[in-house]
């Protein structure tokens, strides 16, 4: 019955065989990254998760997402553990004051509470960055497509670009402590803050930017200027709307970049703890000139300068479920803004 | 004459020409565009000059480092602190002796415990050696009197020196308000500047004291070479191998010792208290230094090395980790996939790079760093060299989610790099026979091995830039890894460049040389930087294969 050719086909040869494995093995080690990720996001989801959202009604735990950080005091009365943020501990204390004489009461610094000081900080942060970068950005983009002409000063600049968008982000936070902090004297603020995280992305801004600038076809320019428009006229009805969805993805990825990042505020921007909102200052420029709490810092330091346990962990996991999704949030939207744009403008 | 000068004078522009010529301008005589450049040209100036204030601002900071490391250095050296270091360095070398022979002793009682003696018959078959290993301890006594002697004198000195620095920079500033001053606060200035004196020191009389201790050094070293030839020949012996050989091992080291000794001797003789300290000098203790110690009361030493190995060794194991990863899901993905994996993996990977690093530690603390150790301390794992660990939180725990974060750098760069090749080179191969593997092996990464190679390098610029993960996650023992360990050193805590600027910035006083310290790092980083991107850049212009 078997054919000599049948078997060729049916047993593969050693050639195959290898193929098949090595396939196989780069099979095995893609889905052994997309794993170590699922188990991040599982494990931060899982347990955070189930910080931010109830079984009952309203369904998300709103006492931490709208109030400040507080200590958590934990202490066991007549038998039963109980664990109070410190505004309710001192109610209860002035109450209750002959009954917790002798209680041994445990604390845990910012484990009570909640995270929205942090939440409104990681928002002022990333509006005010974005903006100063998008508008220097795009702008030293138009001009690097549009006017400049090749010479050696402008491929310096290209270089110095390129070059500066690998800088590690704890360099840059260097340089806003050393410039705007102490060299401005404008101490631990906003406006450092703002200033350090657009000069961050500034580079990945204009590259990009640029280089959605550049895929617009020549055609759209010279068809516009043979009519008659002006420079000006064909860069705001010719090339900007088409070079758009380049520009948006770039700064949406831009965006989820300041607000992941830690290292450049940690010194310019980010107190541990500061009591009052940021809209609760005496002159309204007091505003640019206060630090704020962000959410980046405030992992930083329940995950470093708090003990790992379970009265800590909500705290720890809550954040950290906060501001991974948020940025997610924020990166998925770019991806999908990118597949979307990209089959709507195709030339 | 008349004719030719009427002719020359400019006439009036008819009205129609007037109204029919282009306006120059609505702005300063410029047109819009003209505007508009400008606009656009100065935004880009502004660029410009943000990029250079960082390279300025960073550098600004740490090029005083030098002068002021100088001065640190100098006054280690003047104050005697650098004479007394040589004999310490030899004092400290001995009591690593004792360590050894306490290592031996141990060993030696877990093995008399095993053969069932009771722990009062194993010290007392061991009071023999415990005699001999304190004859060892004593016999350096003297070194270390003389040791605590100009240790004492030394800091005293360095002390006495600060304080005469403290007491003139408080004059100076006091003078400097004396000009403004009214009569009567002038007066108040004048009596108070009266009683800042700063002490002149006259460091050569007061270490002279010190150097007169070196006769008395000699003899203790004669001493000491007698002492340790006794030893030496009186070297107690178990009736164990391996034990025997670690003793014998010993005495030999011993006898080494005195020769050590009357060299750093010899060292303490010639050593030049006045010798100036050269820039050089100041930047090689940092380019070349083995210790990071700061806020010490003998000495701080700003030496780069061991933050500098911490980052290469987490460097290369997240790479080992990231390149075959990143590489193989590239290889796949552009080669094997179907379409529909592709379009699943590839933003998939791409949406890894935004998780944000600080979270990446959080979980590296939280969940990582224990499930690692657990994995270290099975008992199967045995064999490998370093398990199990002992501690939590090491280089291989950083390491592995640096490689997470470098993975998706790496594989989109590859992924581009290999999407690049021209089809018509897999076309040829695969038309002359040869399987996809050959084709994948022999002709497609080949050919785009180039962005390859500055896809590994981007990967390894964000794996060396990145702070939080080493901050939360390495362990931060401020330490050259013991490289001897072997596959060992991986699980050793270290501490690294970016780690320090992190931990340490928020501390330290504005101007002071610690300051300048961590800004040499960050220059040091930049540079470090500069040169990845700079061969990045290199490498794929040099070995970019025509695409047509």
């Amino acid at each position: 019955m078997t054919q000599p050719s049948d078997r060729l086909f049916t047993q593969p040869t050693f050639a195959k065989r290898a193929e098949a494995t090595v396939f196989w093995l780069l099979r095995a080690a893609t889905y052994f990254v997309l794993l170590c990720a699922a188990v991040i996001f599982l494990d931060i989801g899982v347990k955070g998760g189930a910080v931010i959202f109830k079984t009952h009604a309203p369904f998300i735990n709103t006492t931490f997402l709208t109030e400040s950080p507080e200590t958590l005091n934990v202490f066991e009365l007549h038998g039963e553990k109980r664990q109070m943020g410190d505004r309710d501990f001192r109610a209860f204390k002035a109450e209750h004051a002959a009954e917790l004489k002798d209680v041994r009461v445990e604390t845990y610094v910012y484990s009570a509470g909640g995270i929205f000081p942090n939440i409104v900080g990681t928002v002022l942060l990333v509006v005010g960055s974005m903006t100063i970068a998008l508008v220097l950005g795009v702008i030293s983009a138009i001009y690097l497509s549009e006017y400049a002409t090749d010479g050696p000063f402008i491929r310096f600049l290209r270089l110095a670009i390129v070059n500066l968008a690998g800088v590690p982000s704890i360099v840059y936070g260097l340089f806003g402590f050393g410039l705007f902090v102490i060299g401005l004297n404008m101490g631990v603020s906003l406006l450092a803050g703002w200033l350090t995280l657009a000069f961050m992305v500034l580079p990945i801004i204009i590259t990009a930017s640029e280089e959605a600038l550049r895929a617009v076809p020549k055609g759209y320019r010279e068809g516009s200027l043979a009519l008659g428009a002006t420079k000006l006229q064909t860069i705001f009805t010719n090339v900007l709307p088409y070079a758009l969805p380049g520009i948006l993805t770039s700064s949406v990825l831009s965006i989820a970049r300041v607000a992941g990042e830690t290292a450049p505020i940690m010194f310019t921007a980010a107190f541990v703890v500061r009591d009052e909102m940021p809209w609760q200052v005496k002159h309204a420029i007091d505003f640019v000139f206060q630090g704020v709490m962000a959410l980046p810092y405030h992992i930083y330091v329940v995950a470093s300068k708090i003990p790992q346990n379970d009265y800590t962990r909500d705290v720890q996991y809550g954040t950290a479920f906060v501001f991974l999704f948020t940025v997610a949030a924020i990166a998925a939207t770019s991806v999908v803004l990118r597949v979307r744009l990209r089959k709507k403008y195709k030339w | 004459m008349a004719e030719t000068a009427t002719a020359a004078r400019p006439t009036r522009l008819p009205t129609s020409e007037a109204l029919l010529r282009r306006q120059r301008g609505w702005f300063f005589g410029l047109s819009g565009d003209r505007v508009a450049k400008v606009v656009f040209q100065s935004n880009a100036a502004i660029s410009i000059l943000v990029l250079a204030l960082i390279t300025f601002t960073i550098f600004r900071d740490a090029v005083g480092f030098v002068p002021q490391n100088r001065q640190n250095l100098e006054i280690y050296r003047l104050a005697g602190l650098e004479f007394t270091d040589h004999l310490r360095r030899e004092v400290e070398d001995y009591s690593a002796f004792n360590r050894y022979l306490g290592a031996i002793r141990s060993d030696r009682f877990a093995q008399l415990q095993r053969s069932g003696l009771s722990i009062a018959a194993a010290q007392a078959q061991l009071a023999d050696f415990d005699a001999y290993a304190n004859r060892v301890a004593d016999a350096i006594s003297a070194h270390e009197t003389i040791l605590g002697t100009l240790t004492d004198t030394a800091t005293s000195l360095k002390e006495r020196q600060k304080v005469a620095q403290d007491t003139a920079h408080a004059r100076a500033d006091l003078e400097r308000a004396l000009p403004t001053a009214t009569p009567a606060h002038a007066a108040e200035l004048r009596r108070q500047i009266e009683t800042l004196v700063p002490e002149t020191i006259n460091f050569r009389t007061e270490v002279q004291a010190m150097k007169d201790q070196l006769p008395e050094m000699k003899t203790a070293n004669t001493a000491l070479a007698a002492t340790l030839a006794d030893l030496a020949a009186h070297a107690p012996r178990f009736s164990d191998a391996a034990l025997d050989a670690r003793l014998a091992h010993f005495t030999e080291l011993m006898q080494q010792f005195p020769a050590q000794l009357a060299a750093a001797t010899k060292r303490m003789e010639t050593w030049d208290q006045l010798k100036p300290v050269s820039f050089a000098e100041s930047l090689t203790a940092f380019a070349f230094g083995r210790d990071w110690i700061t806020a010490s009361f003998w000495q701080d030493w700003y030496g780069i090395l061991p933050l500098f190995f911490g980052s290469l060794l987490i460097s290369i194991i997240a790479l080992a980790i990231a390149i075959p990863l990143g590489i193989a899901a590239a290889v796949y993905v552009n080669q094997v996939a179907r379409p529909v994996e592709q379009r699943f993996i590839k933003p998939t990977i791409e949406f890894v790079s935004a998780i944000p690093s600080v979270v990446l530690g959080f979980f590296g603390i939280a969940v990582l760093g224990e499930s690692l150790r657990k994995l270290s301390q099975l008992p199967a794992l045995d064999w490998v060299p370093g398990f199990p660990f002992s501690e939590r939180l090491n280089a291989t725990t950083a390491a592995c989610l640096l490689a997470l974060m470098a993975v998706p750098t790496i594989f989109s760069l590859a992924e581009d790099a290999i999407n690049n090749v021209p089809r018509s080179f897999k076309e040829a191969s695969l038309a002359l026979g040869s399987t996809r593997l050959q084709t994948i092996v022999h002709i497609i990464i080949p050919s785009a091995l180039s962005g390859i190679m500055a896809a590994i390098l981007l990967g390894l610029g964000r794996v060396i830039g990145e702070t939080m993960v080493v901050l939360l996650c390495a362990g931060n023992r401020i330490q050259i890894p013991d490289f001897t360990a072997g596959i060992g050193t991986a699980f050793q805590p270290v501490h690294t460049m970016t780690g320090i600027i992190a931990q340490e910035m928020g501390e330290v006083v504005r101007g002071s040389l610690h300051y300048r310290a961590l800004f040499m790092v960050g220059v040091l980083l930049f540079l470090i930087s500069l040169l990845i991107n700079w061969l990045a850049q290199k490498i794929v212009r040099r070995y970019r294969i025509a695409a047509s």
